[in-house]
């Protein structure tokens, strides 16, 4: 091949593509030698090749559909007495119930409550599931566990059964406690100066309700409950100190491990009422607009002191240690190597020209060096069953490389520009065929929340289209070239 | 390659049929029977079913480890090269904690996962669906890219006869159904298609005598499962070497699979595609 001919293969648009993105994917990767004189990429890898813990938890809940004759807000309220649990109405015909009921107790609960169950599935609703994953977050990040990731599994229908935490750096134990641990919850109210007195703890905080926004004052709070002991403990506290004679010099903070997360005098309206009476319920104000709004948010997770607003069980947990994960990944890259050796081997076993069997092995390296890159450019979690997908893609791509080149050299004559098109063309579309199965069978995997195999079906399918969109074309011109020599 | 001659000339249809036929009843009654006595198709493994399972590479044999963990439900011990593989029956939530314990303790390097009963159902029914759903899809496209009967069905069906006979070998070999064996066995679904797309390609879309265009796919379609073999033996090799078992079981499961896909390919589609040929279903 002389230089112009060269010249003509690289100035090729495909080709073209292909070489730009192989140097892309090398940006994104990254290679280079970190702090400790190691070779370091920017690949990320999922924790079963590296140290660290998941647990799964399942969420003790119920999301029910439901008619009922009666008015939807009084047969909620009634529900909510009779199942002695938080019902949340998500829409029009549809509840959570946030305790753990079987589909049979509850259609007998809501035939008394004058309803009727139309539909049961565990878990809770969207929104309930964010909620929760943000206070999951909240507790991690405030314990300084500083590479945790937090997800809800949604199904297709929306509902949020499962949530999986992640922690990197850390063992089974360790993770089993930040998940598990619960804030210490104080008030306290202030007597003189900077001094203040204990009031009550978390423990007689009965039930906390999701920010609100008084209609009147446009102020958001949050309704929290006590319990009768409670209440009475806040009643003598605050006629004790003077609370609700001066509320202004005798303001109330909550202290969450030791940290004041709010503070607030007494309403004039609750200083003269606690006078005479004890109250149960009572609402946190914390201004208007998005301030007031996102403190909400902050002191709903703070009263609740890092506990969900549901049960959770344990549905699952994992943990790889750290020499372990540097094992696995040293494996997988060997076994990618030793694939692609095979690969070439066989390859050059049935063309016994270097011509030939080069740039297929080349395609088929830099079809996974892209993926790689692009792994690496969206920030995912590599894993195992990700690099059984790699290995997997190699395989496809090099049938079809195969097959380009045996529809090419059909009857071993070297084909007219023309004819050459047309066999291309052939040979793409048994390609594209074959590769729509690949795809279409792996799309309910990449859809569903099958914890591990997701993003073994998300890079199956983007190998598959890597190849048939970039490299095979690429590898058609290429061959041409060499092919017509 | 050379090295095999592929002339199915002088069998006819019904003779190259035999064999895979075979396998295919005896797959099926296989499974039918392990239906019966599990209730699962293949025997789920501890994604599905539940359970504690531990890798730990130690020197300490089967009967050190029992002795360590003798007041916990250890319900299995394999070997896998350096590494031993042990699993547990269901625990408590405070049985199960004082195990990871335990194993922080005398292990460190351990790993350790645990799935609840119900969490493995709920996997189980939607990894279920997912193989339904990736069937159908995989037979739809195949309807939609070749728009005639029979050719579409022989494929269908070649691809069916695969998953079920990798399925009945899994479990005479003794791999569970896990998360990763499943995806292998989708997997299957899209590497047995490939063949069998060129095979019927080839033969209905090309001009020329029949017997040459079986042969000639053959030789394209033989090179393409070496190709993978090799891909996966490697996969496999270095896998077992590594004692990685969810590599391993993939790899293996993936190997069992592209054997079968031979004999559907070459002996079932071929012979289908030979009858529908010679009965002038083309012009």
């Amino acid at each position: 091949m002389n230089s112009a001919e060269i010249k003509a293969i690289l100035t090729d648009w495909r080709v073209a593509t292909l070489i730009i993105l192989v140097i892309l994917s090398l940006v994104a990767i990254g290679p280079h030698i970190d702090e400790k004189g190691n070779l370091a990429t920017n690949l990320q890898y999922g924790l079963d090749l590296q140290q660290g813990a998941w647990i799964q938890l399942e969420l003790r809940a119920e999301v029910v559909g439901f008619t009922t004759d009666e008015p939807v807000q009084e047969f909620v309220t009634k529900l909510s007495n009779s199942l002695d649990a938080d019902v949340e109405l998500i829409d029009a015909n549809h509840i959570e119930i946030r305790k753990y009921y079987t589909q049979a107790e509850l259609e007998q609960k809501f035939a008394e409550a004058g309803g009727k169950l139309t539909s049961y599935q565990q878990g809770v609703s969207k929104d309930t599931g964010s909620h929760v994953k943000t206070i999951l977050e909240t507790k991690i990040n405030s314990l300084g566990t500083k590479d945790a990731k937090v997800n809800t599994l949604a199904g297709l229908n929306n509902v949020v059964r499962y949530i999986r935490v992640e922690l990197a750096g850390v063992d089974m134990a360790e993770a089993q406690e930040i998940v598990g641990k619960q804030g210490k919850f104080e008030i306290r109210i202030q007597t003189t100066g900077n001094q203040t007195e204990h009031v009550l703890f978390g423990d007689v905080i009965t039930s906390v309700q999701r920010p609100q926004k008084d209609l009147q004052t446009n102020s958001w709070g949050v309704e929290f409950t006590l319990s009768e002991a409670g209440a009475q403990a806040f009643q003598d506290a605050a006629i004790r100190y003077g609370a609700t004679e001066d509320p202004d010099n005798h303001y109330l903070a909550m202290i969450l491990d030791n940290k004041t997360v709010y503070s607030a005098p007494l309403s004039s309206n609750l200083a003269s009422s606690l006078k005479t009476t004890s109250t149960r319920r009572m609402v946190a104000s914390t201004g208007t607009g998005n301030a007031g709004s996102d403190q909400a948010t902050s002191l709903e997770i703070h009263l609740r002191a890092g506990a969900l607003p549901v049960d959770v069980a344990v549905a699952g947990s994992g943990s790889t240690s750290a020499p372990l994960g540097e094992r696995y990944k040293m494996m997988c890259i060997l076994a990618g190597i030793f694939a692609l050796i095979t690969v070439g081997c066989v390859i050059y076993y049935r063309y016994r020209e270097p011509g030939i069997v080069l740039p297929m092995v080349l395609i088929n390296a830099s079809e996974v060096l892209i993926l790689l890159g692009f792994i690496a450019a969206i920030k995912f979690q590599m894993d195992l069953p990700t690099i059984a997908g790699l290995i997997a893609v190699l395989g496809t791509g090099i049938d079809q490389l195969v097959i380009i080149t045996d529809e090419i050299l059909h009857e071993g004559k070297v084909p007219s520009p023309n004819l050459y098109l047309k066999r291309l063309a052939r040979a793409l579309g048994i390609i594209v065929a074959a590769a729509a199965t690949v795809v279409i069978a792996m799309v309910p995997l990449a859809l569903m929340d099958l914890s591990t195999l997701k993003g073994f079906a998300i890079i199956t399918i983007l190998g598959v289209l890597v190849g048939v969109i970039i490299t095979r074309p690429a590898y058609g011109r290429i061959i041409m070239q060499i092919l017509s020599k | 390659m050379g090295l095999i001659n592929y002339n199915i000339e002088k069998y006819s249809p019904k003779q190259l049929v035999v064999i895979p036929l075979v396998l295919l009843v005896l797959s099926l009654l296989f499974i039918g029977f392990n239906m019966m006595s599990t209730g699962m198709p293949v025997t789920p493994g501890l994604d599905f079913s539940g359970g504690t399972a531990v890798t730990i590479r130690t020197t300490d044999t089967q009967d050190d480890l029992r002795a360590v963990f003798a007041g916990y439900p250890l319900t299995e011990i394999s070997d896998m090269n350096d590494a031993k593989f042990l699993k547990f029956g269901t625990m408590d939530d405070a049985q199960s904690k004082s195990l990871v314990t335990l194993v922080g303790q005398k292990y460190p390097d351990a790993s350790i996962s645990q799935i609840s009963e119900t969490f493995g159902k709920s996997l189980q029914y939607q990894a279920f669906i997912a193989l339904i759903f990736s069937f159908i899809g995989m037979a739809i496209v195949v309807f939609l890219s070749f728009r005639t009967f029979v050719p579409s069905v022989a494929v269908v069906l070649s691809a069916f006869a695969d998953i079920v006979m990798t399925a009945a070998a899994m479990n005479l070999v003794g791999i569970t159904l896990t998360l990763g064996t499943t995806a292998a066995l989708l997997m299957l679904i899209g590497y047995s298609v490939d063949s069998d797309i060129l095979l019927t390609n080839r033969v209905l879309k090309r001009q020329g005598k029949l017997q040459e265009k079986l042969a000639g796919a053959f030789h394209t379609g033989i090179v393409m499962t070496s190709t993978t073999f090799a891909a996966i033996t490697a996969l496999f090799i270095v896998s077992w070497i590594g004692s990685i078992q969810i590599l391993m079981e993939i790899s293996a499961v993936l190997l069992i699979g592209l054997l079968f896909d031979v004999i559907n390919t070459w002996l079932t589609n071929a012979a289908i595609l030979k009858w529908y040929v010679q009965k002038g279903g083309v012009r």
